[in-house]
């Protein structure tokens, strides 16, 4: 393709945000960010560049095939953020070792990460999210899950789901019954892509008695309300340690004190795809949206990658696929209705008095660039979808409604 | 029962009688979809839920998106697209298998020309197993092109392989065994969980039922 045709696309994967979608947007994003600030949380910005290693690591296989890569003029390895967790990790090890903790801090912006598969997905992703540093609570977990619901309502949405999990549950069921550590990451694996048919067809070629072989296929089953930890602790046999579940029953008492029970349903089968998650997981689904539209987790061994050994937990939204969502229910409103302030000749002077009076009330307001004549305004003013239409002439104003 | 609807979608085609009797089988009846019709969306309103006519590989697309709660397609179109979708159930019907083929008689493949209408799990396929190839991307026909010596060997469905020896070509490798699959959106799994387990649950009992059958002829 030649660069004069190239000039009038976009890259793969990234796009232009329209006039109507990218007021919306901002509108969302805003929407959101209050919510978290309501919460006490602080919000701080990262840069979009910064080297790759604050990335790449052990902790980070997934995103390592995803991450924009360039040299800088010294030839260093720079990346686009592919995510907020890390930069945040990197700050509150540096700018705010010395803060009170726990910490509370937000953001909102873009992330890039290659797509993988399909053609068409996106590659600039817009996030916003908090990170809750320093505690290991349970209540943390609860305070952060809770957030995650009322930034949704706040977002607009009223039908969503946000499922819970535990990555422990799953591991200490895998090590319980005498699964291999190299197995069981094979079984996780199948859990996350929600691979059913592989894993039973995995399972079966496991050395495991049958009683364990059922135990382990019956987690897909565990989804539902609070009736599910008693289910899992069945498949627990007596002795084994119960953390995971104890915890998320905690949980779910505390999010019944927040006010959003109604919101939460459990899934022991929920494994999240990054590596670096050490107890609950959670994601938010909403009717005829196949992805997640936000997920987080508890992170507790992170932040020592950074220097600093502080337990964590978070969550993500992504602003794109809630945009979309709450475009199709046509949640937002109509807005303020324009005007069309006009002038003909020697009616200049008083249509900028007149715009200026209207923006002060917040009106919004297009003042027009050249004299013209009443009539032509008019059909200027219904071009332009413009709600009034105020014409000043030297003798006076016209107000006229479309 | 729980009444939110349900839409699945289902392969138009080679695949849709067994499907149907799979769901007949399931308890769920859809006389109306055997006569020949050009409808293309059903409802079935005892059960609560809806079915979407597609082509086997818009299948996917409809379920990732979400128009579709759930679906019921061939492995290879699965194998082929690599969807985030959820893969619940192996149904049990639609049994083939994707080979590689050669022409009857001839050596080892070792690489060269492969072609095929599944060209991402060729190429998948052969990098696994180290061989160097350039796949040729074929609509239909594909055993047309060692004859004509367009290519070196195929990657093709067969059920039977009757199709191969008419045209003088033989199995060499078994790719992957091919069975239709339950599968799921995330958010529809997670946000009609319970209709979603109902179906599933309905539809294994059918599925094992089928193979106690198979095994017992």
């Amino acid at each position: 393709m030649s660069d004069k045709n190239r000039r009038l696309m976009t890259p793969d994967g990234v796009r232009d945000l329209l006039p109507g979608t990218a007021g919306r947007k901002r509108q969302v994003e805003n929407r959101v960010l209050e919510t978290f600030s309501l919460f006490g949380y602080r919000e701080v910005a990262t840069p979009a560049i910064e080297y790759s290693s604050t990335f790449t690591g052990e902790m980070n296989g997934d995103l390592e095939g995803k991450l924009y890569r360039f040299p800088d003029e010294r030839g260093r390895t720079m990346a686009l953020r592919p995510d907020f967790t890390f930069p945040l990790a990197r700050l509150a090890a540096t700018h705010l070792a010395g803060e009170a903790l726990p910490l509370r801090l937000c953001y909102g912006g873009s992330v890039w990460r290659y797509a993988t598969g399909q053609q068409g997905r996106q590659r600039e992703i817009a996030q916003a999210g908090v990170e809750l540093i320093g505690s290991g609570s349970i209540a943390a977990d609860a305070e952060v899950v809770a957030l995650a619901v009322e930034s949704l309502l706040a977002a607009g949405l009223s039908e969503f789901t946000v499922c819970l999990g535990h990555v422990g549950f799953l591991q200490t069921l895998l090590c319980a019954h005498g699964v291999t550590k190299e197995a069981a990451e094979r079984v996780k694996a199948y859990f996350n892509r929600k691979d059913f048919v592989s894993l039973k067809e995995y399972v079966a070629t496991l050395a495991v008695s049958d009683r364990s072989r059922r135990c382990l296929l019956g987690v897909t089953a565990l989804r539902g309300g609070r009736g599910v930890l008693d289910e899992a602790a069945a498949l627990l046999s007596a002795g084994t340690e119960r953390d995971s579940l104890d915890r998320l029953e905690e949980t779910w008492l505390m999010l019944e004190e927040f006010g959003v029970s109604r919101f939460i349903t459990f899934d022991l089968g929920l494994v999240r795809s990054l590596d670096y998650y050490t107890g609950m997981v959670f994601e938010g689904y909403t009717a005829g949206l196949g992805f997640p539209v936000l997920g987080g987790g508890r992170y507790d061994r992170l932040l020592g990658l950074f220097g600093r050994d502080l337990p964590a937990v978070g969550f993500g939204l992504n602003l794109d696929h809630l945009l979309t969502v709450l475009e199709r229910r046509g949640v937002f409103g109509v807005t303020e209705a324009l005007v069309f302030v006009s002038y003909s000749a020697g009616g200049r002077a008083g249509a900028m008095a007149e715009a200026r009076r209207l923006r002060r009330e917040g009106r919004p307001v297009i003042l027009d660039v050249a004299a013209r004549t009443r009539e032509e305004a008019l059909a200027e003013a219904r071009n332009r979808g413009a709600g009034e239409v105020i014409h000043c002439t030297a003798g006076g104003r016209w107000t006229g409604n479309e | 029962m729980n009444k939110e609807w349900l839409t699945m979608a289902l392969a138009k085609g080679r695949m849709l009688p067994p499907t149907l009797e799979l769901l007949e089988r399931a308890g769920i009846g859809l006389g109306q979809l055997r006569e020949k019709t050009r409808k293309l969306v059903f409802s079935l309103d005892d059960v609560g839920m809806r079915f979407i006519m597609a082509k086997p590989a818009d299948i996917p697309t409809y379920v990732e998106y979400g128009v579709a709660d759930m679906g019921i397609v061939g492995k290879d179109v699965l194998l082929e697209q690599e969807r985030e979708i959820y893969e619940l159930l192996d149904l049990k019907i639609g049994h083939c298998r994707l080979v590689v083929a050669k022409k009857t008689g001839s050596g080892l493949f070792t690489g060269g020309y492969v072609a095929t209408k599944f060209p991402r799990s060729t190429e998948r396929y052969f990098q696994q197993t180290g061989r160097q190839v350039e796949v040729i991307k074929l609509h239909g026909s594909v055993e047309l092109a060692p004859l004509l010596g367009l290519a070196d060997v195929i990657v093709d469905l067969v059920s039977t392989g009757r199709t191969l020896k008419e045209n003088n070509l033989e199995e060499a490798e078994t790719v992957a065994h091919i069975t239709s699959r339950l599968v799921a959106n995330p958010g529809s799994y997670q946000m009609k969980g319970a209709r979603v387990s109902w179906l599933a649950g309905l539809l294994e009992q059918a599925a094992e039922g089928e193979k106690e059958n198979a095994e017992s002829i």
